[in-house]
């Protein structure tokens, strides 16, 4: 007892260290500190226990952290929609007259058209002529600020040891309904677009709006078809251990088109072979952008495609 | 392990603005909210983690927390300790996630294998090289800890100062001090126990 009345208490000492005591006793317990070595021992050990923590704090939720673009971009998004509607209620009553409350919406989803990527606005006003549709609701990547893509956590077993069907859930319809208003085609045709996940939940994609968008089928070059072939062929590498999960992830969640040239070292989608199967080593160009159906396995069983048993189609739309 | 959205900015019951109330151009707050975003968004996502929730949970988690922000100050509230603020909501949305994960956990078989997989981290080449004896004795000593003393812990880690994190938990200042003081001696024990052979 009067050892600890001699010495700095331990409270007293992290306070000392977190700057949280008042002036005077600071004072006094740096002098004490100059004086004493065991206290100042006792300080030197609470440091290195606060740094030890600290790196476990930080070694253990550090690696978990996903890169800021994406999310930054829904805030901004999401931020621009609150503002909208926000400012469309402090609007005189003479100017909602001549402008009513969705023509700030209609001005945004124009701005938004007009400085999306050159890729999807070629796609866009190729099928004006053929589909009835707004230009927005063709795109062959997803809007990066409504679909950046969402992950769960899951390891390389689970990702590999499940069959594609276990994964995958008919997305419920509220919230295909969801996708498809947030992109502005609530009236689609269930023939014309398919709600894809962004990141496969093969690789790890969770049923998440973020991860949700609306992908047509019917684009001539980069649709549906060939996406589930670039998911198929992320997931043999990731599972034969040449590609790293989240790099899969990151890479299909970008840019998908970038990441099928990347992976299948084609500027244009590959054929499948006889038996449905990729080969990304195919240069046949008479095959290119030619993608079958079905595909017959290795037992000469016939096998659905792919779509039909995730069903993900839009039933009932 | 998937999970229904939930909306938690409108569970946040703010009052509805009047015009009056609103005292700044939105895009200002807009750039500030932003602003924010960037400063803070890696320790709310930590301190959310902490928590036990997914990454998936924590990104949202941190998009209400920021939306409720943006709310907040286009209604020209409080600007007082804003980081304050922000980690006080975090800390109330991720408990509220917890407890919906829980109950669908309970529904739906939890995922085992997943909570296994986060427990049993491995440590990182780094970890191995210096000191991961010491660093996996802390992290069984850390899961043993009261959330109380978990959370003040993991909020001064994150620069938070003693008043900010008694607001954010909404306990007393003698509280955190002693909460702190008490967490540090423990893990400084089993420290000296890993060094002395104990």
């Amino acid at each position: 007892m009067a050892d600890e009345e001699l010495h700095v208490s331990d409270q007293d000492l992290l306070h000392a260290a977190d700057g949280e005591l008042p002036g005077g006793r600071t004072r006094r317990v740096r002098a004490h500190l100059a004086a004493c070595w065991f206290c100042r021992t006792r300080l030197a050990e609470l440091e290195a226990t606060i740094a030890d923590f600290v790196r476990v704090h930080r070694s253990t939720l550090d690696p978990q952290l996903p890169c800021a673009a994406g999310p930054r971009a829904l805030l901004k998004s999401r931020l621009a929609h609150a503002a909208t509607q926000s400012g469309v209620a402090r609007w005189p009553k003479f100017l909602q007259f001549f402008f009513p409350r969705g023509s700030v919406a209609y001005v945004a989803v124009a701005l938004l058209f007009l400085t999306m990527g050159s890729l999807p606005i070629i796609q866009h006003f190729a099928l004006l002529s053929s589909s009835p549709l707004h230009p927005i609701e063709s795109a062959a990547v997803p809007n990066r600020t409504l679909t950046p893509g969402a992950t769960r956590p899951v390891s390389i077993n689970d990702v590999c040891s499940i069959a594609h069907e276990e994964v995958v859930r008919e997305v419920p319809a509220a919230l295909r309904q969801q996708v498809l208003h947030e992109y502005g085609i609530a009236y689609a045709r269930a023939q014309d677009y398919e709600i894809d996940f962004l990141i496969a939940p093969r690789l790890g994609g969770a049923e998440d709006i973020h991860n949700l968008w609306p992908e047509p089928y019917t684009l001539p070059t980069w649709n549906a078809h060939v996406k589930d072939a670039l998911e198929e062929h992320l997931h043999q590498m990731v599972c034969q251990g040449s590609l790293d999960l989240r790099a899969a992830q990151r890479d299909i969640s970008t840019d998908w088109i970038a990441a099928y040239k990347k992976y299948f070292h084609t500027e244009r989608p590959l054929a499948t072979s006889a038996a449905g199967e990729f080969d990304p080593a195919d240069p046949a160009p008479e095959n290119h952008g030619v993608i079958s159906r079905a595909r017959i396995d290795t037992a000469g069983q016939f096998v659905r495609p792919r779509r039909q048993i995730a069903s993900y189609a839009l039933a009932g739309t | 392990m998937l999970i229904p959205p939930r909306n938690f900015a409108a569970e946040l019951s703010f009052p509805i603005p009047t015009p009056a109330a609103v005292s700044e151009k939105p895009c200002e707050i807009e750039c500030e909210v932003i602003s924010l975003f960037d400063q803070f968004r890696h320790p709310l996502l930590r301190y959310v983690l902490s928590f036990g929730l997914s990454v998936h949970d924590a990104e949202e988690v941190a998009q209400e927390v920021f939306l409720a922000l943006f709310r907040h100050l286009q209604r020209g509230k409080s600007r007082r300790n804003l980081r304050g603020w922000i980690f006080r909501v975090a800390h109330n949305l991720a408990l509220k996630q917890r407890a919906a994960n829980k109950k669908l956990h309970a529904a739906l078989d939890d995922d085992a294998t997943v909570v296994q997989a986060k427990l049993d981290a491995t440590p990182n080449p780094e970890e191995q090289m210096t000191s991961g004896q010491t660093l996996q004795r802390l992290r069984t000593v850390l899961r043993a800890l009261p959330e109380q003393d978990r959370c003040c812990l993991a909020l001064r880690a994150e620069g938070l100062r003693y008043r900010e994190i008694a607001a954010t938990l909404g306990i007393s200042l003698g509280s955190v001090s002693f909460s702190l003081t008490r967490s540090l001696a423990r893990l400084g024990s089993a420290e000296k126990g890993l060094r002395y052979g104990r």
